[in-house]
């Protein structure tokens, strides 16, 4: 999983071009004047050392100080500048003159549109830099979450048990089944069996009954000479009639 | 009728859904179905046939020795229990499956050494806002311009610019 990312991550920052170090060195800073090294070294001073003037560092004026006053270094050089001057040391021809008219072109730029430069080449270090710190922050999370998905794959390894108690309790239940089914088998084959000849033994019973009813029957309606059939009629044909007189009488 | 009940242990199936990966979660649904349906099929079925009432069958059938046959025979037979073949397969997969688990533990162990070592390097760098160019390289190797190897800028060949 992080073997696809580092190449990323330097390939990232490779693009950029390395942050500018900004600033004159700091007489705090160690210089390299032996060879033992305090590392990691100290981190590079943000600003550059007090100058007055633009040139003339601060510590000249400290240095001043104690023997002169606040004025001291700016008496001196007002009294270097006209001795200069006076002495015809510094002539002044055609090139003081260029020499001025440029120096406070390159001073007006400066002091107009220095700061705003500045900012904008502090804004393109500020952008290379977040850009890797960006990187660097999400290879971080990367990786933090690879080891989380690792821990989890880890869990999810140990409930590894559930999988074979539930191929056991597969196993086991089929077995029982097999088992009562087979004694219901069983149980139903005899019954059937015993149910046969009870069944047997009341078919039998009932033919033989429905046949005797029948025979019975038969013999009766046979017994019936015609001389007893010819009565029964002419009974019945009296039995009507007074029938029929006593249903008259009714209505 | 006391051996044969292997005992059927209650599965937590919930908990056993939450350690089932994503891929293999179609498995998963698979078993569970089956089980559930041999629990159905056994929940179906009665632990004991009913008993026969040979008293009215005594006085039923009137063939005199048929039923007394019958109920002797009925009482001496033993139904076999089915005979378990599987399980011991069950247990040989199991022991294999905790060997490889075991492996696999390991293997992510390593991974995760590894994954924490990246982690405190880059967790231990300083902010690249005091770094000089020295220090990036000494941080992230691969950037370092090989000089001896392409002497000529950009010191790298220009696919990989």
């Amino acid at each position: 999983l992080s073997a696809p990312l580092l190449p990323s991550a330097p390939a990232a920052l490779r693009s950029l071009p390395p942050p500018v170090t900004v600033g004159v060195l700091h007489t705090a800073r160690l210089l390299h004047t032996t060879q033992q090294c305090s590392a990691p070294l100290p981190p590079l001073p943000e600003k550059g050392g007090e100058v007055r003037l633009g040139l003339i560092p601060e510590e000249f004026f400290q240095f001043l100080y104690p023997k002169t006053g606040v004025t001291g270094p700016y008496m001196l050089g007002t009294g270097l500048l006209l001795y200069l001057l006076s002495k015809e040391i510094y002539v002044i021809n055609h090139e003081t003159v260029a020499a001025a008219c440029i120096l406070s072109v390159i001073i007006y730029g400066v002091k107009k549109y220095g700061s705003d430069v500045a900012a904008f080449a502090d804004k393109l270090n500020e952008e290379k830099v977040a850009k890797a710190l960006e990187v660097k922050n999400e290879t971080i999370k990367d990786l933090e979450t690879a080891i989380e998905q690792e821990k989890k794959e880890q869990w999810r390894v140990e409930g590894r048990s559930y999988l074979f108690d539930a191929k056991r309790n597969n196993i086991a239940m089929l077995l029982e089944t097999n088992y009562r089914e087979r004694l219901l088998t069983v149980y139903n084959e005899v019954k059937k069996r015993l149910d046969y000849q009870v069944a047997m033994q009341n078919l039998k019973r009932q033919k033989e009954q429905d046949h005797m009813i029948q025979w019975v029957e038969k013999n009766v309606v046979q017994s019936i000479t015609p001389q007893q059939q010819k009565e029964s009629i002419s009974k019945c044909i009296l039995d009507l009639k007074a029938l029929s007189k006593s249903a008259q009488a009714a209505v | 009728m006391a051996g044969r009940r292997a005992a059927v242990r209650a599965i937590d199936w919930a908990a056993f859904a939450e350690r089932v990966p994503p891929n293999q979660r179609a498995m998963y649904n698979a078993l569970k179905t089956r089980s559930d349906a041999l629990s159905a099929r056994l929940a179906a079925l009665p632990e004991k046939p009913p008993a026969i009432d040979w008293a009215y069958y005594k006085a039923a059938v009137a063939k005199a020795g048929l039923v007394d046959e019958f109920q002797k025979k009925f009482s001496a037979l033993k139904v076999p229990e089915p005979v378990d073949t599987q399980t011991a397969k069950i247990d040989a997969q199991e022991q294999e499956a905790a060997k490889t688990t075991a492996e696999y533990v390991q293997a992510s162990k390593a991974r995760i050494a590894q994954y924490e070592q990246q982690l405190q390097k880059l967790r231990s760098m300083i902010p690249f806002d005091q770094m000089t160019l020295e220090d990036f390289y000494e941080a992230f190797p691969e950037t370092r311009l090989d000089k001896e190897k392409y002497p000529y800028w950009p010191h790298k060949p220009i696919a990989d610019l």
